[in-house]
C-alpha cells in the first residue's frame, strides 16, 4: 500500500526522494575536497578522439580518463567500471525503497549504462563535435586535421544517445520491455537537476544579477503556463473538441502546465478516473520526445542570437522535466556550437540550460498549489458539493516536487560556503568540478536514452482526437505565446564568455 | 466527529474503499461514496479520510507524480437532511 497521510509519507518510497538523497549524497562527498579528500575524482570522463587515432595502436585511456587529478594514475577501465559500480550501487539502493525487482533493475540499468557510454564515447568523436572557428587565434579543427564535420560541438553525444534510445524504443520492443524496469527519465533527470543546483551556486558565484533575473522571470513565466495557456486549452478541449469536463482540465494541465505530473495533479484533485491521467500521461511523453527532437534544433536555426530567450521559451513548451531540462541541455550545446562557429565567440556551458530548467522549476512548484485552488473550484462550482467534501492544504505538500529542495539545498550550500569563506572557493568549484559536468552529463545521457526507449511512437495510433488538439494546442496556442513571453523578458541577453 | 480513515483504490473499471471495518466497491465515486455513506452513517457526522493507494497507478507514472488524492467526506448524521 503506498498512501500519502503524513508529511514524511513517501521519504523513503518515491523516486523523487531517492533522486534527493542520492544527489546529495554524492555532492556531500565532493565537499570533502574542502578537506583535501577527493571521493569522486574516480569519475570516469570521455575524451575528444579521431578516429584514425585508434586504427593503430589501441588504449582505453584514448577514449575516457579518470576526471579527478587524485587518480590521474588509475586505469581507463578501473576508473570505467567504478563509475559503474558506484552509480549501480547508489541506484540499486533506491530501487530496493522503491520495492522495484532489484536484479530486473540493476540489469537493465546495466545495459542503458553501456549504451550511454557507447553514446557518450562516439558522440565524442572530433567529426562529430569539433568547431570549425577560430578563438582567441587557434582553430582546433584545423589544427586537427579535419576535412569535414558535423560541428555539433557537445550536443553530438546527446543526439547519439537519443537516436539510440529511440531505436530501442520503437524497433526492439521486445529489450525495451526488459529494460523498463530501470527506463526512469525522470528519476536520472531529477539526480542531475540537484546535481546542477551545484552548477547554479558557481553561475551565481560568476555572475550574480544574471543568475538571479534567470530566477526571476522564471517565476513570472509561471503565470503564463497557467493563466494563459491553460484556459485557451481547456476551452479548446470543451467547444471545439466536445470532451467533458473532467478529460478536458486533465488534458488541458498535461498540454499546457508541466505534463503527466500535471495531468496526474490535476486528475487527482478532480477525483477523476486514473484511465484519463493514465491515458494522457503516454500522449504526453510521446509529444515530449516529438518537441526535444525538433524544438532544440529549430530554435538554433532560427534564433542563433536569441539564447536566453531560447531556453526559457523551452522551458515553458516542453511538457515533463526529463524532456524539458534534455531538450535544454542539448539547446545549450548546439548554440554554443553555432554561435562559435558564427562570431568565433564562446559562451559559457550551463545558462541556456539553467534558463530552461529555471522556468520549469517555478511551473513545477506551482503545481501542488495549482491542483488544490482546482479542487476547491471543482467541488464548489462544478460538483457543487461544498461541506460534504473538503481537501486539506497537506495536497499542496504531496505534490511537491521534492527534487527542487535538493536543487536548492545544493545551491545554497555553495553559495553560503563560497561567500562565507571566500578563500575556500576556487577549491569548493574544483572539488565539486567533477558532479558539476560528467556526473551531470552522465546522468543526462541516461535520460535521453531511458526516454528513448520508453517512446514507442505506434502508440500515437488510435489517439486521434486527443493527438489533434495537442499538436494544435502545441503549434499554434503554447509554443508562440512561450516564445513571446520569452522574448519580452530575455530579448538580447547571453551567457557570459568562456575567459580567454 | 468521529474519524474513519479509508483507502482508495480503482481496480480495472472500479472504485474500491476499505479500512476501519469497511470495504464497498462501485463503478462511480459518487456511488462509492453513497455505500461508504450507508457504512458509517450514525448518530453524529462522522468524517472519513480517504487516502489514494497509488499502486492503483501504473508504475511507470509514479516518477512523474507520487500522489494523486487524498479528500475528507462529511456523512452527516443518520436521518439528518441531505
Amino acid at each position: 500500500m503506498t498512501t500519502n497521510r503524513s508529511w514524511s509519507s513517501g521519504i523513503l518510497r518515491t523516486e523523487d526522494w531517492w533522486a534527493v538523497w542520492i544527489g546529495l549524497g554524492v555532492y556531500a562527498a565532493s565537499l570533502l575536497s574542502l578537506a583535501g579528500i577527493d571521493l569522486v575524482g574516480w569519475m570516469a570522463r570521455p575524451r575528444a578522439w579521431e578516429w584514425t587515432d585508434v586504427t593503430g595502436t589501441f588504449a582505453w585511456s584514448q577514449f575516457f580518463a579518470p576526471a579527478g587529478a587524485e587518480y590521474a594514475g588509475w586505469h581507463a577501465l578501473a576508473s570505467f567500471f567504478t563509475t559503474y559500480a558506484a552509480f549501480t550501487a547508489l541506484f540499486a539502493v533506491g530501487a530496493r525503497f522503491l520495492q522495484l525487482d532489484v536484479r530486473r533493475f540493476v540489469l537493465a540499468f546495466t545495459a542503458l549504462f553501456l549504451v550511454t557510454w557507447a553514446a557518450w564515447i562516439a558522440g565524442n568523436e572530433l567529426h562529430l563535435t569539433m568547431v570549425d572557428a577560430t578563438v582567441n587565434g587557434r582553430n582546433r579543427y584545423r589544427e586537427a586535421g579535419l576535412s569535414w564535420g558535423l560541428q555539433l560541438g557537445e550536443g553530438a553525444p546527446y543526439l547519439l544517445a537519443l537516436i539510440a534510445g529511440l531505436a530501442i524504443g520503437n524497433f526492439a520492443k521486445g529489450l525495451a520491455a526488459r529494460l523498463a524496469e530501470a527506463a526512469r527519465p525522470e528519476w536520472y533527470i531529477k539526480t542531475a537537476i540537484v546535481f546542477l543546483g551545484v552548477n547554479l551556486g558557481s553561475q551565481t558565484m560568476e555572475a550574480s544579477s544574471f543568475a538571479v533575473e534567470l530566477i526571476l522571470t522564471g517565476a513570472a513565466a509561471t503565470f503564463v503556463a497557467y493563466l494563459f495557456f491553460w484556459p485557451i486549452v481547456y476551452a479548446a478541449a470543451r467547444r471545439l473538441f466536445g470532451f467533458k469536463r473532467d478529460v478536458a482540465a486533465v488534458l488541458a494541465s498535461g498540454i499546457s502546465v508541466c505534463g503527466a505530473s500535471a495531468a496526474i495533479a490535476t486528475a487527482g484533485a478532480i477525483r477523476a478516473k486514473p484511465i484519463i491521467p493514465v491515458t494522457v500521461s503516454m500522449i504526453v511523453v510521446i509529444f515530449a520526445m516529438i518537441e526535444l527532437i525538433v524544438l532544440p534544433g529549430l530554435y538554433t536555426a532560427v534564433a542563433p542570437d536569441q539564447p536566453i530567450v531560447n531556453g526559457a521559451a523551452l522551458g515553458m513548451t516542453v511538457k515533463t522535466d526529463g524532456a524539458d531540462a534534455a531538450a535544454g541541455a542539448l539547446l545549450d550545446e548546439l548554440m554554443i556550437a553555432r554561435n562559435l562557429q558564427l562570431t568565433g565567440e564562446q559562451w559559457q556551458q550551463g545558462w541556456i540550460l539553467s534558463a530552461s530548467l529555471l522556468t520549469k522549476i517555478w511551473i513545477d512548484v506551482f503545481i501542488g498549489v495549482w491542483a488544490f485552488v482546482l479542487a476547491i473550484l471543482w467541488i464548489r462550482n462544478v460538483e457543487k458539493r461544498d461541506g460534504a467534501v473538503s481537501v486539506g492544504p497537506m495536497e499542496i505538500w504531496f505534490r511537491f516536487p521534492k527534487f527542487v529542495l535538493g536543487y536548492f539545498v545544493a545551491w545554497a550550500v555553495f553559495f553560503g560556503i563560497a561567500t562565507t569563506w571566500p578563500a575556500l572557493a576556487p577549491t569548493l568549484d574544483e572539488g565539486t568540478a567533477v558532479v558539476q559536468s560528467p556526473m551531470r552529463t552522465m546522468l543526462f545521457m541516461m535520460t535521453f536514452v531511458a526516454m528513448g526507449t520508453m517512446t514507442d511512437f505506434s502508440k500515437l495510433k488510435g489517439m486521434g482526437k486527443i493527438a489533434l488538439l495537442y499538436g494544435l494546442a502545441l503549434v499554434i496556442v503554447i509554443a508562440p505565446i512561450a516564445y513571446g513571453v520569452a522574448y519580452l523578458f530575455h530579448r538580447g541577453l547571453a551567457p557570459p564568455l568562456v575567459a580567454p | 466527529m468521529t474519524a474513519v480513515k479509508l483507502v482508495l483504490e480503482f481496480e480495472g473499471d472500479r472504485w474500491r474503499a476499505r479500512g476501519d471495518g469497511v470495504e464497498v466497491a462501485h463503478r462511480e465515486l459518487r456511488g462509492l461514496e453513497t455505500l461508504i455513506e450507508a457504512s458509517v452513517a450514525g448518530e453524529r457526522p462522522v468524517y472519513v479520510e480517504l487516502a489514494f493507494d497509488m499502486i492503483s497507478l501504473p508504475r511507470w507514472l509514479h516518477q512523474y507524480q507520487a500522489h494523486y488524492c487524498n479528500y475528507t467526506l462529511r456523512v452527516p448524521p443518520r436521518g439528518a437532511p441531505a
